[in-house]
């Protein structure tokens, strides 16, 4: 096997393939509706179940009548609590499964719910985290950080400011509703599903049913859309499993958009209560952070305080963060969680920081910049932020213009924040490739493309290190028996983690190829190379590859790679910076991102199309956090009253901006054969406050809680018409 | 749903059980048991539709109004503004003038009083997107763009039984009755006449740039010395406004005093448009 750290680094900027823009390679076949995605599996005989979910956030059961609901047409299997781990008589939030039916449509399982007749003791919901954390009632320890001496810093800084900033719950809504379809072959179970993590789930599967892991198959060819909340097997995989052991069927569990919007992962709403101190000259002597995370009734307890941690040098610095347990429905990750939230609340303080020291706020942020982690002083693998601000100027220097268009009530003003990230990946993952008689190459891991471009990035990878043309390369994934462990398409993880894999499995299968030339033309190996679909040597021979591959008739190349370590000592981080231009309606409370310029470094970039893409996703669905979505509740009963696309806002075409893309596209020469890191969370993490910094620069109103409504922006343009008017204090 | 049956009648007379024509609502209050229908009879085909001068076929989709020069400005402006172009393509006036409320508590089926219960969950609960007017026994907002529009412009309903002013089709619900709309059963609107006014306009405040149901919107239709105003999404019926000076009479709940501000504003900006 050829580890990756075996092979030298390709040169900086764009190569053959890598590096170049290409169209997906499987754009044409999703156009067309060509491709399988879980919602479109049908197996013969395959029934339908529906879930009967907790109508309340905390209840107990008194009756249930299963007996019931099997007695209907087309009902084949009824559980309930008791009967499968996840289902429960005691629910602690508004959606939460409580029985299943199995029928031969999902109407008449639907129907069959009706039958169940469950009767309810409502419980009193614990809904605020403030009182939750007073209470106790925390998932996990709270998390305390501490370096130097934040309490002096604070009393010495020439400046403090402090602040209370607020982020709501947001819904990942992907196309794809979560949805699995089970089917047993003896004691053997496959699972199609919309993950993204075949061997997740299949380890989640395999424990639940105490299987041996490789007796659960996973199979994800194509997912629509995942952002985080699709990492686990999650209760509607348990329960058609079970329905489909039950009945000796195949089991679709898919849940509808209500459901989705009731129970599948949220991004948790966030309290921050933030203080900064500073030399009268912007550096930055204490940061001190107290953060609330409502995470619900389950969840983990994201990286909130990560950005004040990590992003600027300063010396003391002071974080608490709790995770307050609450009758909501539990979160998940959602595209770079804790640290949008934490960029949210840092950004906005370094501005608000800014204003106060009349100092320009890219210039705050250089002051500030960290040469090394502050954690720990370990160096950067590669950290090319200065280059990013540098990059930034001319977008920032628009200020000027851009505020002299403003014009009654439209004022316009420009904003920025600064993105970290992790990114790097890391190992354990896997790759194949396999060269047949006619040149062409096949890529073989048990990955999950989750419509982020994986196939084609992939694709690229090989075609490059094995001199192929892009069409020559095929890309099988997304069944985990037909192919080795592979990553999970999160945490940005995806290319910088199975990049290198796939490019060692292309550079053991390459020196296959040149071996066997080598025998072929009677040259040294080392003079030969792999390009443009030829064997070339050194002097200027060139070969058809096929007239080489063509010795092997029904043989097989087969190269093989894994994803080396990390480098050790050094910290793996992703930077950037945005710039967001916006114009307000003073009167109105109107906003209109009118253009966002995002610079980011992420290290190589493997197809500059595709990244392109990543970054207005990140960005598009970043206003949505900003302006318009939010999970609503019934602030007594804790019930979800926005379930439906009408009254969850996700943005539309017509609220994207101009969006200016730069990626630095620097190789991190410490990391892998790549130097490739992860995209698909950094452009998502600077954009609220980028976008909220703007706003102030526009109106000087400080907007300190998400989403940026009518309501909060009317009143914060009240409070700083009153600012404005009051006589000067101190 | 079990046991819908749809029937296409060869004419208006056949008609019976719900109206169905773009379905863009109705088929939605169906599917989620808002509204119980045992029969919907398709009566798209045969609504009139398109327009005769200021007269307007019930059929008449949003987006043909949106896209004729001669339709008055306020009502062109506030189906433009409406929903989707998808939407629009098949959603009617007459439909759109019967939609029902976007009130989640409403729609996600609570007892509350306008499902018939004793209370209204919204005016203690999550509100910010309901009324300022109208409010006291049911808070929901009526979505209508172009609602406010006709009522701005005078309307007229025709209906194949009767014809009255567009303020008459609307009422707030009560204790004895929780209809907000006074259609008598089976009764279909078949035209909506509207005064051409000198200038209209509709101004609209919502949570995103398009696709979105009104915060505030504000029709302005003036005739001669008289501007005519009226509101959508500030109270369970489209709001007529007598004067700006009857915003004063409002009644916000603590989430939607913000409504009231747009609404201020809107009006005097709708005023301006019009040259009142």
């Amino acid at each position: 096997m050829v580890e990756e750290d075996a092979l030298d680094p390709w040169q900086a900027g764009p190569l053959e393939t890598v590096g170049r823009p290409a169209e997906r390679v499987d754009a044409r076949a999703r156009a067309r509706g060509e491709v399988q995605y879980t919602a479109d599996v049908q197996l013969p005989g395959m029934l339908h179940a529906a879930v009967l979910r907790s109508p309340h956030a905390r209840a107990r059961l008194v009756a249930i009548n299963l007996d019931a609901a099997r007695s209907l047409p087309g009902v084949r299997g009824v559980i309930g609590p008791g009967d499968l781990e996840p289902l429960t008589a005691e629910p602690n939030y508004h959606g939460q499964p409580v029985a299943a039916v199995a029928a031969d449509s999902f109407r008449e399982a639907r129907d069959a719910l009706a039958a169940l007749a469950p009767q309810w003791e409502r419980l009193e919901p614990l809904l605020d985290p403030e009182e939750a954390v007073r209470r106790g009632s925390l998932i996990g320890e709270a998390r305390r950080y501490s370096r130097g001496d934040v309490s002096r810093g604070l009393a010495e800084a020439d400046v403090v400011v402090e602040a209370e900033y607020r982020t709501q719950s947001v819904l990942h809504n992907a196309l794809e509703t979560h949805q699995s379809v089970c089917v047993w072959e003896d004691a053997r179970l496959t699972v199609y599903t919309s993950t993204q993590f075949i061997w997740g789930v299949r380890d989640d599967v395999a424990e639940a049913f105490g299987l041996p892991k490789d007796d659960v198959r996973v199979v994800c060819r194509y997912v629509g859309g995942g952002f985080g909340a699709k990492n686990e097997a999650g209760d509607y995989t348990l329960i058609a499993a079970e329905l489909a052991r039950r009945t000796g069927l195949p089991v679709r569990c898919a849940l509808t958009r209500r459901e989705e919007n009731l129970d599948s992962g949220n991004r948790n709403p966030t309290i921050q209560r933030l203080a900064v101190g500073s030399r009268a000259d912007g550096r930055l002597i204490a940061l001190r952070g107290e953060y609330v995370c409502a995470l619900g009734w389950d969840g983990w307890l994201p990286s909130v305080a990560g950005p004040m941690k990590m992003l600027y040098a300063c010396d003391s610095v002071e974080t608490v963060e709790y995770g307050a347990k609450l009758n909501t429905s539990p979160m998940a990750a959602f595209r770079a969680p804790g640290f949008v939230e934490g960029v949210f609340g840092l950004e906005c303080l370094l501005d608000e920081l800014a204003v106060r020291l009349e100092l320009d706020p890219l210039e705050l942020r250089r002051r500030n910049y960290a040469d090394s982690d502050p954690l720990d002083d370990r160096p950067f693998s590669g950290k090319n932020l200065a280059e990013c601000y540098r990059r930034a100027e001319p977008h920032w220097a628009r200020r000027d213009e851009v505020r002299s268009r403003s014009e009654e009530p439209w004022k316009r003003g420009v904003g920025l924040a600064s993105q970290i990230w992790y990114g790097g990946g890391g190992p354990p993952s896997y790759a194949w490739v396999r060269v047949g008689s006619d040149g062409h190459a096949v890529v073989v891991t048990a990955m999950q493309d989750i419509g982020t471009g994986t196939r084609t990035a992939m694709a690229q990878i090989a075609a490059e290190e094995l001199g192929l043309p892009l069409e020559h390369i095929r890309v099988e994934l997304g069944d985990s028996a037909r192919g080795p462990y592979a990553v999970e398409s999160g945490g940005s993880s995806t290319v910088s983690s199975m990049g290198p894999a796939v490019r060692a499995a292309a550079a053991d299968a390459a020196r296959q190829i040149l071996e066997i030339a080598s025998q072929r033309y009677d040259l040294e190996e080392r003079v030969l190379s792999l390009r443009n679909g030829q064997v070339m040597s050194a002097d200027g021979g060139s070969w058809p590859l096929e007239e080489v591959t063509g010795l092997l008739e029904d043989a097989q190349i087969l190269g093989r790679g894994a994803r080396g370590p990390n480098p050790t000592g050094m910290r793996v981080l992703t930077f950037g910076i945005q710039v967001a231009e916006v114009a307000v309606d003073v009167e109105t409370g109107e906003v209109k991102v009118e253009r966002i310029a995002a610079v980011h470094d992420v290290g190589r970039i493997i197809n500059p199309l595709n990244a392109g893409s990543q970054v207005e996703g990140g960005i598009i669905q970043g206003l949505g956090h900003t302006l318009s979505e939010q999970r609503l509740l019934d602030p007594r009963s804790g019930e979800v009253l926005t379930q439906t696309l009408d009254a969850y806002r996700v943005p539309t075409a017509a609220d994207v901006p101009e969006i200016v893309v730069e990626l630095l596209d620097v190789p991190d020469e410490h990391l892998t054969n790549l130097g490739s890191k992860g995209l698909g969370e950094p452009p998502i993490i600077p954009t609220a406050a980028a976008v909220v910094n703007a706003i102030r620069d526009a109106t000087g109103a400080d907007v300190r809680s998400l989403p940026v409504t009518r309501e909060e922006l009317l009143a914060a343009l009240k409070e700083a018409r009153a600012r404005a008017l009051a006589p000067q204090a101190g | 749903m079990r046991g819908l049956s749809l029937r296409r009648p060869a004419s208006l007379d056949d008609f019976e059980g719900r109206a169905l024509a773009g379905g863009t609502d109705l088929v939605t209050l169906i599917r989620d048991g808002l509204v119980e229908a045992g029969t919907v009879s398709d009566v798209r085909a045969l609504l009139p539709r398109g327009l005769d001068g200021t007269r307007i076929g019930a059929g008449t989709t949003l987006a043909d109004l949106e896209r004729s020069d001669e339709v008055a400005e306020a009502l062109r402006e506030a189906c433009r503004l409406a929903a989707s172009p998808q939407l629009r393509n098949m959603g009617t006036i007459g439909g759109n003038l019967l939609q029902a409320t976007r009130c989640w508590y409403w729609r996600l089926d609570y007892p509350c009083f306008l499902h018939g219960g004793d209370r209204c969950h919204a005016r203690e609960g999550e509100h910010r997107e309901h009324a300022i007017f109208g409010n006291e026994l049911c808070a929901s907002a009526h979505p209508s763009d172009p609602a406010a529009a006709l009522l701005a412009l005078g309307a007229t309903i025709e209906t194949d039984r009767r014809s009255f002013p567009l303020g008459e089709l609307y009422r707030l619900p009560t204790e004895d009755d929780r209809n907000v709309t006074a259609l008598e059963s089976s009764e279909l609107i078949l035209h909506v006449e509207y005064e051409r006014p000198e200038a209209s306009t509709y101004l609209k405040a919502m949570d995103r740039a398009r696709f979105s149901f009104p915060l505030v919107g504000v029709a302005a239709a003036r005739y001669g010395g008289e501007v005519r105003l009226a509101l959508s999404g500030v109270a369970p019926i489209p709001w007529a406004l007598g004067s700006a000076t009857e915003l004063d009479e409002a009644t916000p709940l603590p989430g939607t005093a913000y409504k009231l501000e747009l609404a201020r504003v809107l009006v005097r900006r709708a005023l301006e448009r019009v040259g009142a």
